[in-house]
């Protein structure tokens, strides 16, 4: 067979990867999480998973809504760990923007500071601002993690 | 006056400082250096040096060549990087009040947006005051302090003019416009009149222009006439919108519309404008139509009802007619009708991406704002780093064994918007076929009921008692008395929108005579003067040098744009000159017009700067002879500067040969323009 190229070449493109893969936007949610929906700024990692889990699109935020309105009855969907986040925290921590203490992710200053600038000039990050306001400090604590963990474990023995 | 007294480019490399100095004096300078000597970019230097950059065909330092700002090479096939360069241009104006402009092309930490202005000779004296000026950035041209381009608007004592853009707003004319009819490119220059000029959304430019150069009374009313060109306009959307109204209006009577165009006309007869209604298989207008309704209408009701047993053949035969036709629509009907849910479904899947898209993209300029806020608090992550390690990452969350490069994060929300744009188009055209889809299926439905109701109709009939009056029968008498209703009540509408057509009619006829009035006397005594030596100028110089396409009598000067004009011999018919000129006749017509525009303001005292560039004149392998011709003619151009840049056929002989018995002042570019100073 005769070849009509003598060489091909193929240059390898920038892809476009979703905004979740992007260490500033997860950083920043891990800020806006901790601060507006932990009492102490402070929390566990399932906990961060289960919050970063439901921002990720608008079907995760409506069940986790649910599952909070009708007062923790409604059979609670599993939720899925990013190993990305795992990541962003890792970058967080090395950045001195939390820290962990007892196995549980804690705020600190640099945190504090980056927290009030993106409130100050939210424009793009209203939606998921607004959906952790909803949540607050109390609609989901570590305790109820768990036992939603501890029923799920009984399910499936 | 723009008089350039000299020029200096200074360009540090890695091995040094190069650069060249060229000076020049009034009257005719040539430049000659052979090919790939560096003429262009001597050329180029001074045009960027103005901030006339836009004539070679872009903006800042990307429009100069690459001796400028990449590599110099010196000797031949040794390179030497380029660190850092600048042009040094001195000029000077009539009251001879010099300044010297500095200009960046190659500095890492100085925008190419900025020029210094020294107030004197540099080259004279090195310790002068400088001010940095602005150019090309918003308000380049209009800042009070900052704006170079107005600096040299009052530098050369020019008025520039406010004219009228496309969208209607006053705005002036930029310096750079006027340079294209003075200074004369190689690449484009040569490819039409004014064939660099920077558009900037300006109407007819070419003729403000040339206005101005020559200082003519008419602005005035061309200011009028452009003010009529926006009314014109205006109408030709009101006339388009009730076209659309009145096809509108032909469709709810199932017609079809005649006598009515597009764009505007003056309409003496109304009554031209009609709706034909088909009858019987041909054509009546609505009145006439009326009136046979009504005819038959009428006729129907003298004779007496004609009772069921005389119709019984014919209702059987309509009735199996009826049935084919009914089956054939049911047929579509299925058709469409499946389509039609396809489609929407499409649509929905359309929609549901969109929505999706819509919120990546969201998310993204989210974090685009955060990515940046980070970089404000020293966040390595904000810079591409690693917090503990400090090598690159990519800017993504992957874990490295991903081996795939993320776009930056403005690149992919540029590439998020350019899919949400496809698909918005997708979704538009989607939606319009189902629209038209769904407009057939409805009327298809009319139609198959219709046929049902008949089909029973004549059924019943046929089952009833003979010697009753036929249903069918007294059924159209009913049909046709309802029509006589309607169209009686769509021929007076009809005529309301007649009347708003005439209303139009009679702007339209206004329009088009104060443009008439405008045109006779838009010249002043002084501007027809003008023209007429414009126009003399330019002829004489076309024998000069030997144009021959035409003859020189068939030739004239556009009242309109000041555009050169030829005429079909024995006929009024005018077009560009450019259609009926041989390439090297089309190069000396454009010759003659540079240098005419030039004569004229002269001698008229008009706004002509003075100064005539050009860059390799001497194209489409004209002859020697004519080039010489023009460069006599140059040469007398005593009060004016001239800088010619020539290759000469890279030979000493056609050299002097051109060049016999011209006086001139020579910058010879020996082997390359940027050379190593010692």
């Amino acid at each position: 067979m005769e070849l009509y190229a003598e060489k091909i070449t193929f240059s390898k493109k920038p892809i476009s990867i979703p905004p979740e893969y992007r260490p500033s936007y997860s950083i920043a949610l891990i800020v806006l999480i901790l601060k507006i929906c932990c009492q102490g700024s402070k929390s566990s990692l399932l906990k961060l998973h289960l919050i970063n889990w439901a921002l990720k699109s608008n079907e995760n935020k409506d069940s986790l809504k649910k599952f909070v309105l009708s007062n923790y009855t409604e059979s609670s969907k599993t939720w899925g760990i990013e190993p990305s986040l795992n990541r962003a925290l890792n970058y967080s921590v090395h950045e001195e923007i939390c820290s962990i203490e007892n196995g549980k992710y804690i705020l600190l200053e640099k945190g504090e500071i980056f927290f009030s600038k993106i409130v100050e000039n939210p424009e793009f990050l209203n939606e998921e601002i607004d959906f952790l306001n909803f949540l607050g400090k109390r609609k989901i604590t570590d305790n109820r993690i768990d036992s939603i963990f501890k029923k799920w474990k009984s399910q499936n023995a | 006056m723009l008089k350039i007294n000299n020029i200096k480019i200074d360009v540090n490399t890695n091995n040094g400082l190069f650069g060249a100095f060229h000076t020049f004096k009034s009257g005719l300078n040539i430049v000659r250096g052979n090919n790939t000597s560096g003429k262009s970019s001597l050329f180029q230097a001074i045009v960027y040096a103005l901030g006339f950059e836009e004539l070679i065909g872009g903006r800042f330092e990307k429009t100069m060549q690459s001796v400028l700002k990449d590599q110099v090479e010196y000797p031949k096939n040794t390179f030497h990087s380029v660190l850092q360069s600048f042009v040094l241009l001195e000029i000077e104006n009539t009251n001879g009040d010099i300044i010297t402009i500095r200009r960046f092309v190659q500095n890492p930490n100085r925008k190419s947006q900025l020029i210094d202005v020294y107030f004197g000779s540099l080259s004279a004296n090195d310790s002068l005051e400088s001010r940095p000026m602005f150019i090309h950035d918003n308000g380049g041209a209009s800042d009070e302090n900052y704006g170079f381009h107005l600096y040299l608007e009052e530098f050369l004592n020019w008025e520039l003019p406010k004219v009228l853009t496309n969208k209607g707003e006053l705005r002036k004319i930029y310096v750079q416009q006027i340079a294209s009819s003075f200074i004369i490119e190689q690449k484009s220059g040569w490819s039409d009149f004014f064939a660099t000029m920077p558009i900037y959304g300006l109407n007819n430019k070419e003729a403000r222009i040339v206005e101005f150069i020559l200082d003519m009374d008419v602005y005035g009313n061309k200011m009028k006439k452009q003010e009529l060109g926006i009314s014109k306009r205006i109408l030709e959307n009101d006339w388009l919108n009730l076209n659309k109204r009145f096809e509108r209006f032909t469709e709810k009577g199932g017609g079809k519309l005649i006598g009515l165009s597009q764009y505007p006309m003056i309409i003496n007869n109304l009554e031209e404008i009609n709706i034909l209604l088909s009858k019987d298989e041909t054509d009546h207008s609505i009145s006439n139509y009326l009136d046979l309704v009504i005819n038959e209408f009428d006729t129907l009701n003298l004779i007496e009802t004609v009772s069921v047993k005389d119709k019984v053949g014919d209702n059987e035969n309509l009735i199996v007619k009826n049935e084919e036709k009914l089956n054939q629509i049911s047929f579509d009907v299925e058709m469409i009708s499946s389509e039609l849910t396809f489609d929407q479904q499409k649509l929905s899947n359309f929609n549901y991406q969109l929505e999706n898209l819509n919120e990546d993209l969201r998310k993204n300029k989210g974090a685009f704002k955060v990515q940046k806020m980070g970089a404000e608090i020293d966040l390595k992550v904000s810079e591409n780093n690693c917090p503990s390690c400090n090598q690159e990452i990519n800017d993504s969350l992957l874990p490295l064994s991903v081996k795939q490069v993320p776009m930056r994060l403005d690149d992919n929300i540029d590439f998020l918007s350019a899919q949400i744009k496809m698909l918005q188009v997708n979704i538009e055209s989607l939606e319009s076929k189902i629209i038209s889809k769904d407009k057939k299926l409805k009327n298809l439905r009319g139609l198959q009921n219709n046929l049902r109701s008949q089909i029973r109709e004549l059924k019943k009939e046929l089952t009833s008692d003979d010697r009753l009056p036929s249903i069918v029968d007294i059924e159209y008498r009913l049909n046709l008395k309802k029509r006589i209703e309607f169209y009686s009540k769509y021929l007076e509408d009809f005529t309301e929108l007649k009347d708003e057509l005439s209303l139009l009619s009679i702007k339209w006829k206004k329009i088009l005579e104060d443009q008439e009035k405008l045109k006779k006397d838009t010249f002043s005594v002084n501007d027809i003067d003008k023209l007429k030596s414009l126009t003399d100028n330019f002829k004489s110089l076309l024998s000069k040098f030997n144009y021959s396409s035409k003859t020189i009598n068939d030739i004239a000067i556009s009242d309109e744009n000041y555009l050169p004009l030829a005429k079909k011999p024995n006929d009024n018919l005018v077009y560009n000159i450019r259609f009926d000129s041989s390439a090297s006749d089309f190069v000396r017509s454009i010759w003659a017009y540079t240098c005419s525009l030039y004569k004229t303001s002269s001698a008229k005292n008009g706004n002509h700067p003075n100064l005539l560039m050009f860059d390799e004149p001497k194209q489409q392998d004209l002859s020697i002879n004519d080039f010489t011709n023009f460069l006599k003619e140059l040469s007398t151009y005593k009060s004016a500067q001239t800088l010619l840049f020539a290759s000469f056929e890279n030979s000493d002989e056609t050299f002097s040969k051109a060049t016999d018995g011209i006086e001139f002042h020579l910058n010879y570019i020996n082997e390359k323009l940027i050379k190593p100073v010692e």
